[in-house]
């Protein structure tokens, strides 16, 4: 039986072949849209999971309190002193692990000098993470302050080979550091990524701050494996009582936590101390749309299956006769559109293939089809399998239900016409998503280009920034010197941190006038040199820069407009600030500029002179020169102090670029997704029109004979399709409409949803409709009449 | 074999109600040749359609060798169709994307008949009704009289007790008619029942007994003598 409904399935997509290409083509789509979505959801689930131990794997965050008891932001850096009172007095707590945030350091063998990302951790931290060990004793690898752990790619590029056991690499120009584990690569699927790793107790020795068992100093992860029949609650009950017994409580006092680490990744968006989402939604997102044009696309397969149900009719009559039941028949058509996804689905495979090293670049990503896992087949034969009963179901239910008298006398009309209205629904749902795609495309374009012409509130041009390290440190003034009499650049300053930064938070910050005991705004604070304004260009709205020229300034502050607004100071220059304990004047104002994200309100800032605080340099190049040779001059006198480091120049200007990244990808994705969207369901009208006007073709040619016009069929035919299109749009508007506005007021700097985007959606969608009905009508109202009645 | 008693059929719609069958009674003895005939409306096909199980009567009884049949639930009718009986139509009603010897084979997939023996059946019957060279055909490849045939073939391939042809030679021409004709009197002799509704005269003088309806109503039944006596 099945034999032969497969030999009727291919016989019948062969006969038809408009239908089976639109089927096809539409289901291939959605199935590669969705293959995609699989692959890509597959790997942010799989997100920090690939410990045995994952489940148990928790990371402690901390609160920061906010104004009225509220919760302001809930981060994972923690101070030094906590992993210790937790190891010590929790019985549920079987291993801590301390850990930097990690940052690019230099590596080297010999001459051969690289920037690697580097990390600080704990040796326990190999036992929460099953590290491969290539060559090595996880038991030991962290023992040795002075010992590293390379992964295998570290250690091809420094020696050639992972044989690296016992050789010796140079960290930071500083530190002669032996190899004791080579590990293999780590997934790039996993936050806690490194090219190699060094013992905490190194770190212990570089960074006293590090040694020191302290309560505020916020810049260190704890990561914490608990047991496995530890309850998280009353374990974090536990946490809140030893905090808060051990360490020293005040307003500012900042409660910690612990949350799976593998979910910080998802979920990692809190409000009010509770997670809220996070990237979860771009995973929502995601699977909407690709799901969406797999069912447009199953909707196509509804439409054109039920459309030809006259002609499908009289087979289910005769096979009813000779004694087929009801099941053997939605059985025969089940059949056929899995014959019809199966075929489709190695297309999507082809697409998929050839799309995904695009589609890698644009998510800066590296998914692909494992072909040779279990899962990936065991996946692709689920959604395959899901595709083909989703699509051919109703057409199964709905044609095997047919009666065989009717059927075999050629009634099935009277039967069939009711059904005409689901397929109109189905039509008209497919192009109300469509719709409410274009409208967000629109939106999305829109709120890109306002927050991109959105000034950032000084000059991005011409201005670079390295990182300061090495013999950069200590010697900026001689750097500054020599780069200045090179003409290279007309200004520099050396900050802690670059001008697009994130974090860098803190609340120890008194005024005159303070109203509360102790304050509760988040403010952001930058340790620069002199010429911060000069060379950056952000305006001054008050005071001046700093300068060598007022030996004062050392204790001096600047402050940004919003700074100002909390003081609620009028005339803001000379009034005294008390900064983490010490006395300070405001010398200077600025107005406010973005610093970190471009959508929201940035934090009020507060800069400071403070020397030792280095870690970028900023330069404004001399626009007197080209900038090929301002580049290459201001690599010439790095390398001459700093031989060992490679030098590193970024543009601020494409820095900020960066910041617009994720919405751009919205961008593009619902770009993307919206033009596929539309594509399909056009192939689907373009079907139901190509099938109406085969039905028609008999009563074309009596009303052409009698006198009808092409335009008049034309008319005929297109109406009753752009009719559907007309109550699509209806519904769509508001929904798109509804729907973006609460996405743009997500963000706190957005851009109006203008009135003209919904007449443009639907002037666009009705066009390519008409387009794509009127291709057919033309061509069956100027069909020769004669031919249309000689049929039959 | 076959007893039918005050069989009732109404057609409703919102406007009319027609009533197709009024109270028929027919009795058909195995091995008979029985042709129905009337003017159009008078309720012979739906009589037959009734015979064939694919349409529910009103009221009234139906039994197929001391079984009740109207009684039966779906699957039972389709189950007790696809044993006992065949069906040929005026217009052929072959499955286009069928070839001829896979439409013959249909039937017997639907009986769940093993493979090897399918083949068996469907090539004795493909030659008994000299179609072998036509076996791969599809059936928009052949002439009316040769669909006919496989038609024919269809309905006999699964041996049925009762074989109702519903103008069996309506699409046809008088030659390929007067064949088919031949064939379902070639069947009869060899002791399937059959039925048939007709409005030839001529399609009719091949049977045993003709009867007439009217109105729904059996008016007449003439036995046909000469087929009779030839059959003597």
């Amino acid at each position: 039986m099945f034999k032969l409904n497969l030999k009727i399935a291919l016989r019948n997509l062969w006969k038809n072949k408009t239908s089976s290409f639109i089927n096809v083509v539409g289901l291939a789509i959605g199935l590669a849209a969705c293959l995609m979505l699989l692959l890509y959801v597959t790997y942010e689930w799989n997100f920090d999971k690939q410990a045995k131990n994952w489940r148990n794997v928790y990371v402690a965050m901390t609160n920061v309190p906010g104004d009225g008891n509220k919760i302001a932001a809930t981060f994972n850096g923690t101070t030094t002193a906590l992993g210790p009172l937790l190891k010590a007095h929790l019985p549920e707590v079987k291993y801590v692990a301390r850990m930097d945030y990690g940052k690019k350091s230099l590596i080297a063998n010999g001459q051969n000098s690289y920037k690697k990302d580097s990390k600080f951790a704990e040796p326990d931290l190999l036992k929460m993470y099953d590290y491969q060990f290539i060559s090595g004793d996880p038991k030991t690898a962290l023992k040795n302050p002075l010992s590293a752990i390379l992964t295998e790619s570290t250690a091809k590029t420094l020696f050639g080979t992972t044989d690296a056991l016992n050789k010796v690499v140079r960290y930071q120009d500083r530190e002669n550091l032996t190899i004791t584990g080579v590990i293999k690569d780590l997934p790039e699927n996993s936050s806690n990524r490194f090219d190699f790793l060094m013992p905490w107790s190194f770190y212990e020795i570089l960074d006293r701050d590090v040694k020191d068992l302290n309560w505020n100093n916020y810049s260190f992860v704890t990561m914490v494996l608990l047991d496995q029949n530890a309850d998280i609650d009353l374990v974090n009950r536990k946490v809140d009582g030893l905090v808060k017994a051990n360490a020293p409580q005040n307003a500012q006092s900042q409660p910690h936590f612990l949350y799976q680490a593998s979910k910080l990744h998802l979920f990692g968006k809190f409000e009010n101390g509770k997670p809220i989402g996070g990237n979860i939604e771009q995973i929502y997102l995601f699977v909407g749309l690709a799901f969406g044009i797999l069912l447009i696309a199953c909707i196509n397969f509804m439409n054109m299956a039920t459309a030809k149900s006259e002609k499908r009719a009289k087979e289910v009559g005769i096979k009813k006769t000779i004694g087929a039941n009801r099941s053997s028949l939605i059985l025969q058509f089940l059949t056929e559109s899995m014959v019809l996804t199966f075929i489709a689905v190695i297309l999507a495979i082809a697409l998929l293939e050839l799309s995904l090293p695009a589609f890698n670049r644009l998510l800066n990503f590296n998914i692909g089809i494992s072909y040779f896992r279990v899962t990936s087949w065991l996946g692709i034969l689920g959604i395959v399998s899901a595709t083909g009963l989703i699509a051919g179901s109703y057409p199964a239910f709905y044609l095997s239900s047919f009666n065989p008298i009717q059927t075999l006398k050629r009634k099935i009309n009277a039967k069939g016409f009711p059904n005409i209205s689901l397929r109109q629904v189905l039509v008209i749902g497919q192009f109300c998503f469509a719709i409410i795609l274009i409208i967000a495309t629109l939106v999305i374009y829109r709120q890109i280009q306002y927050i991109k012409n959105k000034p950032v509130g000084f000059d991005v041009n011409a201005l670079v920034e390295m990182p300061q390290e090495g013999e950069l440190k200590t010697k900026f003034d001689l750097f500054k010197t020599q780069l200045l009499k090179a003409g290279a650049v007309t200004s520099m300053y050396q900050s802690s941190v670059s001008l697009s930064h994130h974090g860098r938070n803190f609340m120890d910050i008194k005024w005159d006038g303070m109203t509360k005991p102790a304050n509760t705004v988040m403010f952001n604070q930058v340790a620069t040199s002199y010429d911060f304004i000069k060379t950056n260009g952000i305006k001054l709205l008050a005071g001046r820069d700093f300068s060598e020229r007022f030996a004062s300034d050392t204790s001096a502050i600047m402050v940004s407009a919003s700074a100002v607004k909390v003081f609620g100071y009028k005339n803001p220059i000379g009034k005294k600030v008390t900064l983490f304990g010490t006395n300070a004047h405001i010398i200077g104002v600025f107005d406010d500029y973005v610093w970190d994200s471009p959508y929201k309100s940035n934090n009020p800032q507060v800069v400071f002179i403070n020397l030792k605080q280095t870690g970028t340099i900023t330069m404004r190049l001399n626009n007197a020169n080209s900038l090929q040779h301002n580049i290459e001059t201001i690599n010439r006198i790095t390398k001459a102090f700093n031989p060992a480091y490679p030098t590193e120049i970024s543009f601020v200007n494409s820095l900020y670029q960066e910041k617009y990244k994720s919405e751009q990808i919205l961008g593009i994705l619902s770009n993307l997704f919206g033009g596929l969207a539309i594509f399909v369901s056009c192939l689907g009208l373009f079907g139901l029109v190509a099938y109406s006007s085969e039905q028609r073709t008999k009563e074309f040619g009596v009303r052409k004979v009698l006198g009808a016009s092409v335009a008049n069929l034309m008319q005929l035919l297109s109406l009753s399709f752009l009719k559907m299109i007309a109550v699509a749009i209806v519904i769509a508007i508001p929904i798109g409409y509804l729907s973006m506005v609460k996405w743009l007021n997500n963000f706190e700097y957005h851009t109006e949803f203008s009135w003209w985007i919904m007449p443009l959606a639907a002037i666009g969608t009705l066009t390519i409709a008409l387009f794509t009905v009127s291709f057919q009508a033309y061509k069956t109202a100027k069909a020769n009449p004669v031919d249309a009645l000689k049929y039959e | 074999m076959i007893k039918i008693e005050n069989l009732e059929k109404v057609y409703k719609t919102e406007e009319v109600e027609t009533t197709a069958l009024n109270g028929i009674n027919l009795h058909v003895a195995a091995g008979e040749f029985v042709s129905i005939m009337g003017p159009s409306g008078c309720g012979k096909s739906t009589l037959l359609n009734v015979m064939g199980l694919l349409d529910k009567p009103e009221s009234g009884s139906y039994k197929f060798i001391d079984t009740e049949l109207l009684t039966l639930n779906d699957r039972e009718r389709s189950n007790f169709r696809k044993r006992n009986m065949g069906f040929v139509f005026q217009n052929f009603n072959l499955i286009d994307e069928l070839t001829v010897f896979e439409n013959i084979e249909l039937p017997l997939i639907y009986n769940k008949v093993p493979a090897g023996e399918r083949k068996k059946l469907v090539n004795e019957i493909i030659e008994r009704m000299n179609i072998v060279n036509r076996s791969g055909h599809f059936p928009q490849q052949l002439s009316g009289g040769q669909q006919q045939r496989v038609a024919v073939a269809r309905a006999l391939v699964t041996k049925p007790k009762l074989v109702l042809a519903d103008e069996p030679t309506g699409n046809l021409d008088s030659s390929h008619g007067n064949e088919v004709m031949e064939l379902l009197c070639e069947l009869n002799e060899t002791g399937t029942t059959i039925v048939m509704v007709t409005h030839s005269s001529h399609d009719a003088s091949f049977s045993n007994r003709i009867i007439n309806l009217k109105d729904g109503h059996v008016i007449s039944e003439k036995i046909n003598k000469s087929r009779n006596e030839e059959l003597i």
